[in-house]
């Protein structure tokens, strides 16, 4: 089971689950999103990050987590040149978030690695699938896309967790691009702070829920 | 038999005397058949729509696997691809399919045990679908399979419910469909001659997620469609399609209004095409009782002849 950190109130989810957190952006989506992805020891990390540079991602993560250990974390970004930036490989660009054939053989590959250093419980996050939308040359690309990750995140017992902010998209594609998930988190702003509420998984709290972030973001 | 067709495309794949290139894991796997292929171009003479995936090394010598991913997704494209390869992922040219999906397996040093185990995974799950799936798909698929689909289009009761709805709507095109796991095939349609369509060429794969029915008023400004090339070609502006569900509760496909032109659906509209899909379902399922029966009775009949045969030797 994949547990998550005690100022959530959240019940352990079971592996292969995938999770699409929705809310604004401006609004703790990213916190939230990493804060789910916070590993255990034994447990490897993968972040596609379309938006923010890698380096920026591993500081946010270790803001809240602590220690990004390259011998079981990785993080694709987007927007470089297409090459190995990091000594030991697991931080790696593609040129665009236009190019989900990179992105996804990045991730494919880095998936394999994980398995073949001998890590069973992956946890992967997508930040964000609002930006894939956004540029993606044809939505089909984008299901095909999901299709792939929630897919090999189902076999490989992973946990998935997906950033979608909804005021980006037209409503029938969020709707469309939600049912690609086995559950979802909405996250929402509240005048006292925040709070989410879960859709889709069992034994977890179905009414709204607040909770304290634990850093800006 | 085999459950999988492999089709493996590697530089010297086929070769007398080294095996064909192929990993021991795949040559050995009983539910496995693997075809293989030496080069990009004998890739593609060989792919047809009996293969259900696609291993590929990255460099081929007539061009890369890559391009045979770009080849697929225009034959088949709900088949899997896998490029099996050692080479950098990162220094591997995506060029003009950078949309497209392809999982990547190192070769290492294995026996190709993991390979296998990723191409069952990906065929099983159909991972690689360009469309959302509704979550009892598999049971969907054989409720449909029950529905005898391929001797369907002999049905002239569809026929008849289509003309209904092109003359009650005015529109350009009727039609009654059914989901396979593949494609979208045309049992009836009024308007035009659509026989079979892609099932990720269709807004029908979509509404099969609905509980009742969807209406695109205006196809060019639904961001889940405006970019279908096939739907500007077939001049497919406004759509309205209501399911078309099983006694049982599985729906297997649509009764669909299509036109060239943005258009709305008023409620009593809506009721209306309700009304002729619930009509054309219920004469699929009075069909199907009526297979049934008649393979009954011939089951019956083989049974009682063998019988009669068995006491005539005795």
């Amino acid at each position: 089971m994949y547990g998550f950190d005690s100022g959530l109130d959240l019940q352990p989810v079971s592996p292969g689950t995938s999770v699409v957190i929705t809310g604004p952006a401006m609004s703790g989506l990213t916190e939230l999103t990493l804060r789910l992805l916070a590993c255990g020891d034994r447990e490897g990390l993968i972040v596609l990050s379309t938006d923010d540079p890698a380096d920026e991602v591993i500081a946010n993560y270790e803001r809240r987590d602590g220690r990004f250990d390259h011998g079981r974390m990785a993080v694709v970004d987007c927007g470089k040149a297409r090459e190995t930036t990091s000594e030991d490989g697991n931080v790696r660009s593609v040129t665009s978030p236009t190019d989900l054939t990179g992105l996804g053989i990045q991730f494919t590959s880095l998936y394999e690695e994980l398995y073949r250093g001998g890590i069973d419980a992956v946890r992967v996050g997508v930040l964000s699938v609002s930006s894939l939308l956004l540029y993606a040359k044809e939505f089909r690309n984008v299901y095909r896309f999901l299709h792939t990750m929630t897919g090999r995140i189902r076999s490989a017992d992973g946990l998935g967790v997906f950033a979608l902010d909804p005021s980006s998209h037209d409503d029938r594609a969020v709707q469309s691009i939600v049912q690609t998930f086995d559950a979802r988190i909405e996250l929402r702003e509240t005048d006292g702070g925040r709070e989410f509420r879960v859709r889709g998984l069992a034994e977890q709290p179905e009414d709204w829920r607040s909770y304290e972030p634990v850093a800006p973001g | 038999m085999a459950d999988i067709t492999l089709l493996y495309v590697a530089p010297g794949a086929g070769d007398a005397g080294s095996g064909g290139g192929v990993p021991d894991a795949l040559r050995r796997a009983a539910d496995l058949e693997v075809r293989v292929a030496g080069a990009l171009s004998a890739a593609r003479d060989q792919f047809d729509g009996a293969i259900d995936c696609v291993v590929t090394a990255y460099e081929l010598p007539d061009g890369t696997g890559i391009d045979l991913l770009a080849h697929v997704r225009e034959t088949a494209p709900d088949c899997p691809c896998v490029l099996y390869d050692d080479v950098d992922p990162g220094t591997i040219d995506t060029g003009d399919v950078e949309g497209e999906i392809i999982e990547y397996i190192p070769r290492g040093s294995g026996d190709g045990e993991r390979l296998a185990s990723v191409v069952r995974d990906l065929v099983a799950n159909r991972m690689q679908v360009a469309y959302p799936l509704p979550h009892d798909e598999d049971e969907r698929l054989t409720a449909l399979a029950r529905y005898d689909p391929d001797d369907l289009s002999v049905t002239e009761a569809f026929d008849r419910l289509a003309d209904l709805a092109v003359e009650h709507f005015g529109g350009r095109v009727a039609f009654v469909g059914l989901v396979d796991e593949r494609e979208e095939r045309f049992v009836a349609c009024q308007g035009t001659d659509w026989e079979r369509l892609d099932r990720q060429d269709t807004i029908c794969t979509h509404t099969i997620l609905e509980e009742d029915l969807m209406v695109v008023e205006n196809v060019q400004e639904d961001p889940r469609f405006a970019s279908a090339e096939r739907l500007v070609e077939l001049d497919i502006r406004s759509y309205a399609g209501a399911t078309l569900t099983t006694p049982a509760g599985q729906t297997i496909g649509t009764f669909c209004l299509v036109d060239d032109e943005p258009r709305a659906y008023s409620e009593r509209e809506r009721t209306y095409l309700r009304l002729l899909a619930d009509e054309a379902a219920e004469q699929l399922e009075l069909r199907r009782r009526l297979v049934e029966a008649e393979r009954g009775t011939e089951s019956g009949r083989t049974e009682s002849e063998t019988e009669g045969g068995r006491e005539g030797e005795s």
